[in-house]
């Protein structure tokens, strides 16, 4: 059932979601500032507040798993440097290769999903998303030799294990 | 000791911002100069961080470093989508131009 | 750092001066607004970098700047959409379903 899941969550998870924010605003203050003594006395005062309207432009919903995202992110590295040196080479090349073209393909996840899968997208090789048309997602592709359908899918899955939220909630 | 590292590591990120420089200049299209702004530039702005941040001297430093870049990663990502899509409405509604 | 590491890094930064020159070019040829957009983009990356190699040849403190100067490369692009949109909300997915 869409977003059951999201409007009961428990008490205790909401507070997990808040320090969890708040830690990661926490982290940013003390490299911004540094670890020494006033900087410490402002963060006091700064971290609250930047928590707050943190959680009020993004309200704490399911979120993301953080572990799972750690896992990610060397696989995410990797591609978006293939994607770079992809796109590098094409350029470099004395005859441009490319052969660009856009295709559409359906996309099972909720709208904060499909912009993290658009933004990763952009960074891989040959594709780059320009939004959704409903479920479609649209993506521009810089060789449409290549299989980029299959690449958006198998994107798609690896997105959907980072929400904590089920797949499968509502679309616009 | 690093030094050597971080002059190649630089040197490499120069060769990927001079390719997204060189794509945005040569390629035909708005769409396909996207591609090569989003990912050539960031990926040379990655290899530079790397270089640099071989010197760091204080862990202060070092995390501004990896800051600027996490900023820029998911910035590069983010915008690429926003203004691909701005440019694609400008042309014509996303269903006309679909061309599989 | 040595000498010669600071030399290859001042001449790096001029190297990345240049590559922003081309991305000029692009500013000023268009001829979609969005192509300007994305030079301009590609100067707020290349900022960035230019600052980081003078930052680690002559002095850290300028990382400061570079922080700075790439949370507004940021913005710069969400204004540039919230500016393209007739609505001026930015998101050009809301006004795709409104008409």
């Amino acid at each position: 059932m869409p977003n059951e899941r999201s409007a009961r969550i428990e008490l205790p998870l909401v507070l997990m979601l808040v320090l969890k924010r708040g830690a990661l605003l926490a982290a940013v203050w003390l490299v911004l500032a540094g670890a020494g003594g006033d900087a410490l006395l402002v963060g006091l005062l700064v971290v609250p507040v930047a928590t707050w309207i943190s959680l009020r432009l993004l309200p704490a919903s399911g979120g993301v798993r953080l572990y799972r995202m750690l896992l990610f992110l060397p696989g995410f590295l990797w591609r978006s440097l293939l994607g770079g040196v992809d796109v590098a080479w094409r350029v470099f090349h004395p005859a441009l290769p490319i052969r660009p073209g856009w295709i559409k393909e359906p996309v099972n996840l909720s709208d904060g999903g499909k912009v993290a899968l658009g933004a990763e997208l952009s960074l891989m090789p040959g594709t780059l998303v320009a939004g959704s048309d409903g479920p479609m997602l649209l993506v521009h592709v810089l060789d449409t030799r290549q299989h980029t359908a299959d690449a958006v899918h198998v994107e798609e899955a690896r997105i959907a294990t980072l929400l904590a939220a089920a797949p499968g909630e509502p679309r616009s | 000791m690093t030094e050597p590292l971080t002059a190649m590591l630089v040197g490499l990120g120069l060769v990927f911002f001079l390719a997204g420089t060189l794509g945005l200049i040569r390629l035909p299209d708005t769409f396909s100069r996207l591609h090569a702004l989003t990912k050539a530039d960031n990926l040379g702005l990655g290899f530079i961080v790397l270089g640099l941040a071989l010197q760091a001297d204080d862990w202060n430093v070092l995390g501004k470093l990896v800051l600027i870049w996490a900023f820029a990663l998911i910035a590069a990502g983010t915008s690429a989508q926003l203004v691909a899509r701005s440019a694609l409405r400008r042309k014509s509604t996303p269903s006309e131009r679909q061309a599989p | 750092m040595s000498g010669w590491l600071t030399a290859w890094l001042t001449f790096a930064a001029a190297i990345a001066l240049l590559a922003l020159a081309g991305a000029l070019w692009r500013v000023w040829h268009g001829p979609a607004p969005a192509d300007r957009m994305m030079a301009a983009q590609l100067v707020g990356t290349g900022g960035v970098a230019v600052v980081l190699l003078l930052a680690a040849a002559n002095d850290w403190g300028m990382v400061d700047v570079a922080l700075v100067l790439a949370l507004l490369a940021a913005f710069a692009a969400v204004a540039f959409v919230k500016a393209e949109s007739s609505g001026g909300r930015g998101d050009p997915e809301e006004e795709s379903a409104d008409d």
